[in-house]
């Protein structure tokens, strides 16, 4: 029986699909069966990061209709074949999600898959609640900026009093993971730091992204950075999985300029 | 340098408004099941004094949590 995570942010655009794919090819790298399933319907953009818009036969809405089973609609990977992909419906809006189909969707998934993964929509709406509503898990991506940190706050909260693990009086566990942080600013003091950020929101912290050119040239391609092993951003998200997975990788300090003369060098030419 | 021309860094003043700001925000959080709280304790109270109004309240001060009901009874009792 897998487990469900619900990758979630406030505000959008902080980079949770990008975490979402890569977090999904990650994972299914260190041979784990995943399923990732796009659940902002009426935004599919998932497909596109993953390089699989050309694929998409049927999407997640078709599948609780019952216009397709499971097995039609998930779409395996090119890079990993433990990774599958369910995508969104383009044409629906977020109110067809209810409660029941939602359950029986991920019940299905969880009997097949060791981790299913779920890219919440941005924002506090019905979308997202739905989405958060079953999951063992919640992991939340933030930017080292005010207005997601602000809004990241409040999704926690609603996380809190929705997810029906805590209604049942279990605990949902919640991770963050800092994305786009740029070291030279945070010595400088123009950008917060990730203690700030973890006191701030009182939570545990999964792991730190970079900011990285690369992630844009990546995505442009469909193809996640993680696969990049030269990128920062792909090496943060590299040991990020493994922490998932249960592996004990310690914390990179990359808030820090001093990253040793060769990396500083290289830097100077990029 | 004079110490009065150095600039609080950005980062801090962030810091201390993300503070304020979401303290205020949890502070207005309500719970789902708010509205059907309200309405059972008013049917409780109501068998032994007359209810006019019930305000719940979800307040945190410091690392506590704790609900304040407020409980307006009807004139004349």
């Amino acid at each position: 029986m897998g487990i469900v995570i619900a990758v979630i942010s406030g505000k959008g655009g902080v980079g949770k699909t990008t975490a979402t794919a890569n977090l999904g090819l990650g994972i299914a790298l260190n041979g784990e069966r995943v399923a990732l399933v796009d659940f902002d319907i009426g935004q599919r953009n998932l497909d596109m990061i993953l390089g699989l818009e050309n694929r998409v036969v049927y999407d997640m809405v078709q599948v609780m209709d019952g216009e397709a089973n499971l097995k039609q609609a998930l779409i395996k990977s090119k890079v990993s074949d433990t990774l599958s992909f369910l995508a969104a419906s383009q044409t629906k809006d977020k109110t067809v999600l209810d409660s029941q189909r939602v359950k029986k969707l991920l019940e299905e998934l969880k009997e097949e898959f060791d981790y299913v993964i779920l890219d919440a929509p941005a924002g506090i709406e019905s979308g997202y609640e739905h989405t958060i509503e079953f999951a063992d898990a919640a992991i939340i991506v933030v930017n080292p900026e005010v207005s997601s940190i602000r809004d990241a706050d409040r999704a926690i909260g609603i996380l809190d009093s929705k997810s029906q693990k805590v209604k049942e009086g279990q605990e949902v566990v919640k991770y963050l993971i800092i994305n786009r942080i740029v070291a030279s600013m945070v010595q400088s003091g123009e950008m917060l730091n990730s203690e700030d950020i973890l006191e701030i929101l009182n939570i545990k912290l999964l792991g730190k992204i970079p900011e990285d050119k690369g992630v844009i040239d990546a995505s442009n391609q469909g193809k996640p950075i993680i696969l990049n092993e030269k990128s920062v951003a792909g090496q943060a998200y590299q040991r990020i999985a493994k922490r998932i997975c249960g592996q004990t990788v310690r914390m990179e300090d990359i808030e820090s300029e001093n990253r040793g003369l060769m990396t500083k060098i290289k830097g100077m030419f990029q | 340098m004079f110490p009065w021309t150095k600039k609080k860094k950005s980062a801090s003043v962030a810091k201390d408004r993300l503070m304020i700001a979401i303290m205020s925000d949890r502070h207005h959080e309500t719970y789902p099941f708010m509205d059907d709280l309200k309405a059972e304790i008013i049917e409780v109270v109501k068998k032994y004094i007359g209810v006019k109004a019930i305000d719940i309240k979800k307040e945190m001060e410091g690392d506590f949590e704790a609900l304040s009901i407020d409980i307006q009874l009807e004139s004349n009792q």
